[in-house]
């Protein structure tokens, strides 16, 4: 029942997942931020040039790479942060255009469009951790490539799960009304004493750690990487995620990641159309149903339905 | 399950009594699920088009020939990683597919590669041109032509016959081919000694390349090296002439196309390239294939068509000798091919499993490609 | 060189312009982006493109069939993908730019569906014409374009300027409640404004098609994202700034390829965005702060 091919879309399921609440924590304050390609991308080069020139353990490479894109994910965020709506929308899609030419003309560390190869891979890397200390596969019954798939996945969900119980709690706290706060009404938020450019920039540059921490884990998912992954279609991808899932509450970017990301593996029998049913998609969402498939009276009523009572994250 | 099973061994003792029964050559045929991964939408679907014409049609000449029977299960990647490798596990773990094709993409088979060569099944590139695939591991092959054999093949002919001393070069900077194409390129170029009078890049979807081709008319070269897909050379092309830029042009395979005088018409005359693949060649089973392929498909084959259909030939050929649609024993089959007669010409593997043949170095005369000499 | 570049520069730019032009109008006076306004622009130029190659149509001929297409395009895309979206409860402006991102993506699978993927060259009749200017060669194909793009600019500003229609939009533009207390159809102005800027699209891909002798279905995206840039540079929303955002543009590209590094010319308009963004926000043209606008 093991099988690769699944368990492969559902680690990508999880990545995407991170990258949708990459864009899902920036709008959390009214941000629209296009520039997480670019974010994703500076977090799976470090990640990757650290493990590759450097031969710094994975996960020291990951924990650069996130932290990097924190990092300029702040510098960015402070100037940037004066903008709003599209103007924010637009400065960011630039930036991550930037960096991606920075990517490819910057040839000496990055061997430009030819991309890295060879990065040590998340899996792999496991089986030949385990294998030196006597493990095998077979003893769990397994086939290395299934073992391979299954450690991925495993350690992908319970990053995934440990980051959407951080998030869930987060958003319930007081930091969290602070940003709903200012979503709704930045002027008024601001009246009432809430330092909104502090959290601005803590959303921004939140977003950019986790835009930056899924990058690297890309990386290291697949084993190669190039500038051509984090173009503009990749930004708009994230933002997707979200959009069609649900802007408004955690689970959406969610539910939007995993079903944008099974839908073309399903359709994959008309993969011509597929595009075709994808834009589609997107504009009898917005005509339908602006706020994405799930909001909080979705949510309410699904929980209801359940016979639990609703928390009051909302 | 059990069921199937015990179908299944009937009916293979059943095959191997009529084996022994019957002649040798009249055989059930050898039976095998042969995966392709290639672009059907997206940027690169014009590729993925011609490749899987080239399979498919491989494959209805290889079955009707009754010595194996292969069935194709075609899968998308949109030219991205992350689909092309979804797509990898599919054929290898859902699927159980024999052998991969494609896929089309060197960035693709960075990722595809590792997984399939893990896996244990062969995998073989029909389009991928960049430096170290079949490094990757020793179940990756390829029969398309590195550009680092096209180029210099290409670059050398050149330069003897137009007595070039002095080249502008111009390439797509943000793409795997062409960048490896110019890498090899230059590579040539400083091995002969040749003056670079200016390196001017583009990148994908530029419409204008008037700024470069300025800059590069005002350095007088006596010619241009261009690496550049033939979607991009061409346009490339039909402006530089309309600049009088009446250099010759020398490229890489990945600008050799019919399409190429299609889109560029007598601007396209004087572009020399190398490449595996010749339409016009005088040779029959070339024709035959030339033919059939433009009844087919309303237009000439190009060399990705060229490419996947003797691709699918060799599979064949390693199926046969394979005996079985067995992972291992098609790889080591595949691994002594030596010598395949097949469109392109002779063709082996070496012991990298990397391409063995003589590139043909072409230039667009008269608006026709024929043989540079 | 420097005049060939010069002129390059220009031809360049004034294609960027009337792409920009697009944007703006839109913008203007809804307040959303069209993301979808680059692959109208390619429809434009497919459909000068057959015109041209398949009826060996004049130019003109094939300027007017790009422009009845694209204006029928823009029509259906403010009835289906824009007009349902306004004044909807809880849809914000980034649902038009969702929705539009969507037409887009169905756009240039449609084109790819009738028309192939790959290049497909533009023929023209007077392609290779070209006359000298002491050692400076001009071509034809650089003074059609830029004649039809002064043309196209001086109208539409005279347009709006003086016309009846021309002010209403204006006065949409500043404010659409004002503007429909005042008695103007907002709503027909709404759909004028769509249906003009996707035209424009149309002719900028004749144009394109003609100037660089290709045209295919990727073609959108690139050209898409630079006319944003220039709206940023110009001020959104701002005609005149749309034409001088988009000559500067098309002179910056050129003389980075002239005298830099040509692999970095696809950065230019986006590190033009970021420092315009920074310096003057509400662009060179621009006059409302981006705060007043959302």
């Amino acid at each position: 029942m093991i099988n690769p091919y699944y368990l492969q879309i559902a680690s990508f399921i999880l990545i995407n997942i991170i990258l949708g609440l990459s864009i899902y924590i920036t709008l959390s304050t009214g941000q629209l931020s296009l520039g997480n390609a670019g974010f994703m991308s500076i977090g799976a080069y470090t990640s990757a040039l650290l493990t590759v020139k450097v031969g710094l353990p994975m996960v020291a490479g990951i924990l650069a790479g996130s932290l990097l894109a924190f990092l300029i994910g702040i510098l960015i965020g402070i100037p940037t942060l004066r903008l709003q709506g599209v103007y924010l929308a637009i400065a960011t899609l630039g930036f991550g255009e930037v960096v991606r030419v920075l990517f490819i003309n910057w040839e000496s560390l990055t061997s430009g469009a030819v991309g890295i190869a060879g990065i040590p891979h998340l899996g792999r890397t496991m089986l030949a951790g385990l294998q030196e200390r006597g493990f095998s596969s077979e003893q769990w019954g397994l086939k290395n490539n299934e073992f391979i798939s299954l450690t991925i996945f495993i350690i992908l969900l319970a990053i995934t799960v440990l980051l959407l119980a951080f998030f869930s709690r987060l958003f319930a706290s007081r930091v969290g009304r602070a940003f709903r706060a200012i979503r709704l009404d930045e002027k008024a938020a601001e009246a009432m004493g809430i330092h909104t450019t502090y959290y601005k920039i803590l959303t921004f540059s939140m977003g950019a750690l986790l835009a930056g921490f899924a990058g690297a884990l890309f990386a290291h998912v697949t084993g190669y990487i190039s500038p051509a992954d984090f173009t503009y279609h990749r930004a708009v991808e994230i933002l997707v995620f979200a959009v069609f899932g649900g802007s408004e509450v955690l689970w959406g970017p969610v539910f939007g990641a995993l079903f944008l990301t099974v839908m073309p593996e399903m359709l994959r029998g008309m993969s011509e159309y597929r595009y075709f049913i994808y834009g589609t998609i997107l504009v009898v969402m917005m005509v339908f149903r602006p706020q994405g498939v799930l909001d909080q009276p979705l949510l309410d009523r699904l929980r209801g339905r359940r016979g639990g009572g609703g928390d009051d994250a909302a | 399950m059990r069921k199937i099973s015990k179908f299944f061994l009937t009916a293979s003792i059943l095959a191997l009594v009529l084996a022994q029964a019957i002649p040798a050559a009249q055989a059930a045929p050898v039976a095998a699920k042969i995966g392709v991964i290639s672009i059907i939408t997206g940027a690169g679907a014009a590729y993925g088009e011609a490749i899987t014409n080239g399979f498919k049609m491989a494959r209805d000449e290889l079955n009707a020939k009754g010595e194996v029977k292969i069935e194709l299960l075609i899968e998308d990647s949109s030219g991205k990683q992350e689909q092309a490798l979804a797509a990898a596990q599919k054929l290898i773990n859902s699927q159980q597919v024999t052998a991969i094709l494609g896929p089309t993409l060197s960035t693709e088979m960075k990722v595809v590669g590792p997984e399939a060569n893990a896996s244990g099944v062969p995998i073989m590139g029909t389009s991928t041109t960049a430096a170290g695939i079949t490094q990757i591991g020793k179940y990756v092959f390829r029969n398309s032509l590195p550009e680092s054999l096209a180029i210099p093949a290409s670059v050398k002919k050149a330069v003897a016959k137009y007595n070039i001393k002095s080249v502008a070069m111009l390439y797509g900077n943000d793409d795997v081919f062409t960048k490896s194409g110019f890498d090899s390129m230059k590579k040539a170029a400083t091995d002969l000694g040749l003056k670079v009078t200016t390196i001017e890049e583009f990148q994908k979807g530029q419409a204008d390349y008037k700024a470069q081709l300025t800059k590069i008319k005002a350095t007088k070269p006596d010619a241009v090296f261009c690496s550049a897909l033939y979607e991009e050379g061409a346009v490339i092309l039909s402006q530089a002439r309309k600049m009088g830029i009446n250099q010759p042009f020398v490229g890489g395979n990945g600008f050799n196309s019919p399409k190429v005088i299609d889109i560029a018409k007598e601007a396209a005359n004087g572009l020399v390239v190398a490449t595996p693949w010749f339409a016009d060649k005088n040779d029959p089973q070339v024709k035959a294939f030339v033919q059939k392929y433009e009844k087919a498909y309303g237009k000439k084959p190009d060399q990705f068509a060229a490419q996947a259909y003797d691709a699918l030939y060799i599979m064949g050929e390693a199926l046969k000798k394979a005996g079985q649609a067995d992972r291992n024993k098609m790889r080591d089959a595949l691994a002594g091919i030596r010598n395949y007669n097949g469109v392109l010409g002779k063709f082996s593997f070496d012991a990298e499993r990397d391409v063995v043949m003589d590139p043909n170095v072409l230039i667009i005369k008269d608006g026709k490609f024929q043989i540079f000499n | 060189m420097f005049f060939e570049q010069l002129i390059n520069g220009i031809t360049l730019g004034s294609i960027y312009a009337i792409v920009a032009l697009g944007y703006t109008l839109v913008f203007g006076v809804l307040d959303i982006i069209n993301m979808a306004h680059g692959e109208i622009f390619m429809f434009g130029a497919f459909v000068g493109m057959l015109l041209i190659s398949y009826f060996e149509a004049p130019v003109l001929l094939a300027l007017g069939g790009a422009v009845l297409v694209t204006a029928a395009m823009g029509l259906l895309l403010e009835r289906l993908a824009l007009r349902p979206l306004r004044g909807k409860k809880g849809a914000s402006h980034l649902a038009s730019l969702i929705s539009t991102i969507g037409v887009s993506i169905i756009l240039e699978n449609l084109a790819h569906h009738l028309f192939g993927a790959g290049n497909k060259p533009f023929p023209t009749s007077f392609a290779d014409a070209s006359f000298t200017v002491g050692s400076t060669t001009v071509y034809l194909v650089q003074v059609i374009i830029l004649v039809i793009a002064v043309l196209l600019m001086v109208g539409l500003s005279l347009w709006l300027r003086k016309a009846k229609a021309g002010k209403a939009l204006r006065a949409t533009a500043e404010n659409l409640e004002t503007a429909s207390l005042l008695g103007i159809n907002t709503g027909r102005i709404i759909v004028s404004t769509v249906v003009v800027a996707s035209a424009m699209g149309g002719i900028a891909g004749v144009l394109v098609g003609m100037a660089f002798n290709y045209v295919n279905n990727q073609m959108g995206l690139p050209m898409g994202l630079k006319g944003l840039a220039i709206i940023i540079l110009g001020g959104m929303g701002s005609v005149n700034g749309a034409m001088a955002g988009g000559l500067i543009l098309g002179l910056a590209e050129t003389f980075v390829v002239a005298y830099g590094n040509s692999g970095y010319r696809d950065a230019i308009a986006f590190v033009a965005i970021i420092v315009i963004l920074l310096i003057r926000p509400q662009g060179i043209f621009g006059q409302a702060l981006p705060e007043a606008k959302r």
